[in-house]
């Protein structure tokens, strides 16, 4: 079964992409993060530097690895379940589910290997820059010089192939119960409930998110910039939150913009359906703009607040102030960007995998342009659930911190931030679908019927 | 039940050409591995009628329906459904042709996995942007056995159910021409005899025009006749089948193609 593993992962390489690219970039910003940890060993910085070093590599790598087991679950989860018709076939010709276990498995932890690998040359590389980040706000002292050793190479090895282990595990547990004549009716009708262990983990990131913001606004209430850590991870949480509870918020979602959906005729039409009747693969299209859009809103507008209290102070922003500014919009560009690819690709993902349903709906007299437009249309209802998710998300940190900062809930920041996160969400969604579905209608009807 | 509620049912309409093939070619594959799988083609199918159409693997026969029905475009030659050439450029005008003339049942039967069976079957008309009539697709949906599960996903039916539905979906637009390519191809023997019971009732009692590939003599049987390709050219012609006629003449089809071949050939040289 691991041969069959490798195999398949040889010779279909493609079907693993969206697993890949989030283990290796998810190893990279570890790797970056975990560096800083080297670096402060390797040139015995101390006192306030060498605080700065490990505080970044645990609290900024912490957030990360949050991040990678989470995209690493999403995106496995869905190859996995592209794969029901071959992992019925092997089960028809006798694969136990230990064995088809061990075939999962085996897969996603040679891809981890190989990933985190790979992922250490631009996790050095990003490390590198950091610190030089570091050295230009003069938070760490221009002698201390960049290191990247066994912790950095140690932690992202580990934590990459831990979780990519435990989700295909997860994965797999899931796939391999399902008997053989059900798997391949799962492909066809999947409702969007919720598993236990789900909503378990749903609970208790949103109970941290809540627990963050309070925090924030009472114990750090008037403490100035230091409400910046505890307020700033409230919108990841918030949004993983959100996220894990996607199926069942698409399903409700999906029932308000019915009326105006249906408007567009018989493209409205065919997109509530799908939305409707194949929640959990739009969910899982979810997920990455709710993470997007909370983290992306939530950080820069605290930053918006930090900045706007500073210059009402009058003072010049310290050193100290000006490093966390950069390092927050380094790590948002990090994070924004990594969860921009996870979104791409699993648009992408998961809308190849219904070519044979376009081609369905052409030979029953759909055009191109029909099937375009229900995608778009489907995209656009979760732009508007994504966005809106992840917009509550960010107000976990946004309100809680102006609250603590300044003590009123407005915060400050042009509404052209929110428009800018918005509109990246939306394009990304709406031309990546788009152009995955083009791709999918380019094929004859016919040929995309049967293969 | 299938046709115009205007048109009084058992008399079929008015003879004409249903279906007409002009020299149709079909060659797949770039300069260097050519195949031939059409290799001109010419045929006329009478409205009212049910054509089988049979051959070994290989032989085209999915080919020709697929080229016939607007799903594909030949190489070379013309096609006319229901006395209007099939043309125009690009998927959108084929299958705007086809909306208006055309029915197709699958060996898989094709339906969308997420709509139920009245969704399914209403879809054509609400792609072409026709009025849908509910009242209707109920009919004809009670009429192949179904009224009962309308509200039923397709994973929720069996291959037999599945196809009647599939039937009823190629049959509410009022097609012309229906075209199926092994559609019994994935049933037991006795959801296949109810959909050659309908395809049947269709030609028969509503004066529609089905062309049918199959590969089983049994199957083609139904029809009133068949039609008999290899190496994509038509090399037999057989009225009122009987199975066992249409089997003993399929096992020497191979024969009957190498002496014709042989003919050509002393002809040629000739």
């Amino acid at each position: 079964m691991v041969a069959l593993a490798l195999r398949s992962l040889r010779k279909r390489a493609g079907a693993f992409t969206a697993s890949f690219l989030s283990m290796f970039l998810g190893s990279a910003i570890i790797m970056a993060f975990a560096s800083m940890f080297d670096t402060a060993e390797a040139s015995g910085a101390t006192g306030q530097a060498r605080s700065t070093l490990v505080t970044m590599a645990m609290v900024v790598g912490g957030w990360g690895l949050l991040l990678v087991v989470f995209a690493v679950t999403s995106t496995l989860t869905l190859s996995v379940r592209q794969r029901a018709a071959e992992m019925a076939l092997l089960k028809s010709v006798g694969a136990t589910p230990a064995q088809l276990t061990r075939m999962i498995a085996g897969e996603a932890a040679a891809l981890a290997v190989l990933a985190a690998l790979l992922g250490a040359v631009p996790g050095a590389l990003g490390g590198r820059a950091l610190l030089a980040l570091l050295h230009g706000t003069h938070q760490v002292p221009g002698d201390v010089s960049y290191a990247f050793g066994t912790f950095a190479l140690g932690t992202g090895v580990g934590v990459t192939f831990a979780s990519a282990t435990i989700a295909a595990l997860i994965t797999a547990r899931r796939a391999a119960r399902v008997r053989v004549t059900e798997s391949l009716m799962a492909a066809a009708a999947e409702p969007g409930r919720l598993g236990r262990r789900r909503t378990v983990f749903a609970g208790v990131f949103l109970f941290l998110a809540v627990d963050e913001a309070v925090v924030t606004m009472t114990m750090m209430r008037g403490k100035g910039t230091d409400a910046m850590a505890a307020s700033g991870q409230a919108d990841i949480f918030a949004a993983i939150g959100l996220a894990l509870l996607a199926p069942v918020i698409v399903r409700r979602a999906t029932a308000l913009p019915a009326g105006p959906v249906r408007a567009f005729g018989v493209a409205g039409d065919l997109a509530v359906t799908n939305l409707r009747r194949r929640t959990a693969a739009m969910a899982s299209a979810v997920t990455p703009i709710i993470l997007f859009t909370g983290i992306a809103v939530g950080t820069l507008f605290l930053q918006a607040t930090e900045n706007a209290e500073t210059a009402r102070s009058g003072v010049a922003a310290t050193a100290d102030q000006k490093g966390i500014a950069t390092l927050n919009l380094v790590v948002i560009g990090m994070v924004v960007l990594f969860a921009a690819i996870m979104l791409v690709n699993t648009l992408v993902a998961a809308t190849a995998h219904r070519r044979r349903e376009f081609g369905q709906a052409r030979l029953a007299g759909a055009t191109p342009a029909q099937v375009l437009g229900t995608v778009a249309l489907e995209s656009a209802v979760l732009t508007v659930v994504g966005v809106g998710c992840g917009t509550v998300a960010s107000l976990f940190t946004i309100i809680p911190f102006d609250v603590a900062r300044k003590g009123s809930v407005a915060p400050d920041g042009s509404a052209w931030i929110y428009v800018g996160v918005v509109a990246l969400a939306a394009a990304l969604t709406g031309l990546t679908a788009l152009g995955a579905a083009r791709r999918a209608v380019r094929v004859p009807a016919v040929e995309a019927v049967t293969a | 039940m299938f046709g115009h509620k205007a048109r009084p049912a058992g008399t079929a309409p008015s003879a004409g050409e249903a279906l007409r093939l002009e020299d149709v070619r079909k060659v797949y594959g770039a300069d260097g591995n050519r195949v031939v799988a059409l290799d001109g083609v010419s045929l006329s199918l009478p409205a009212g009628s049910f054509t089988a159409v049979m051959g070994p693997s290989g032989s085209g026969k999915s080919t020709l329906l697929q080229c016939a029905a607007g799903l594909d475009r030949p190489s070379a030659g013309r096609v006319l459904v229901d006395g209007a050439e099939l043309s125009g450029d690009g998927e959108a005008a084929l299958t705007k042709f086809r909306r208006q003339r055309i029915g197709f049942v699958f060996q898989q039967f094709n339906l969308l996995p997420t709509l139920t069976v009245m969704q399914n079957v209403t879809l054509p008309l609400k792609l072409a942007g026709r009025r849908v009539d509910k009242a209707r697709a109920r009919e004809i949906l009670a009429r192949v056995g179904l009224g009962d599960r309308l509200g039923h996903l397709p994973a929720e039916l069996s291959g037999g159910q599945q196809q009647r539905v599939a039937i009823a979906r190629a049959l509410v637009t009022e097609p012309r021409i229906l075209f199926g390519d092994e559609p019994t191809g994935a049933l037991d023997s006795r959801s296949a005899r109810d959909v050659l019971g309908l395809l049947q009732e269709a030609v028969r009692v509503y004066g529609r025009t089905v062309v049918m590939v199959t590969h089983d003599p049994v199957a083609a049987a139904h029809a009133d006749a068949v039609l008999f390709l290899a190496d994509g050219r038509i090399v037999g012609y057989q009225t009122a089948p009987t199975a066992e006629a249409v089997a003993e003449r399929m096992t020497h089809l191979a024969d009957e193609v190498e002496r014709q071949r042989t003919s050509g050939h002393v002809q040629a040289g000739v």
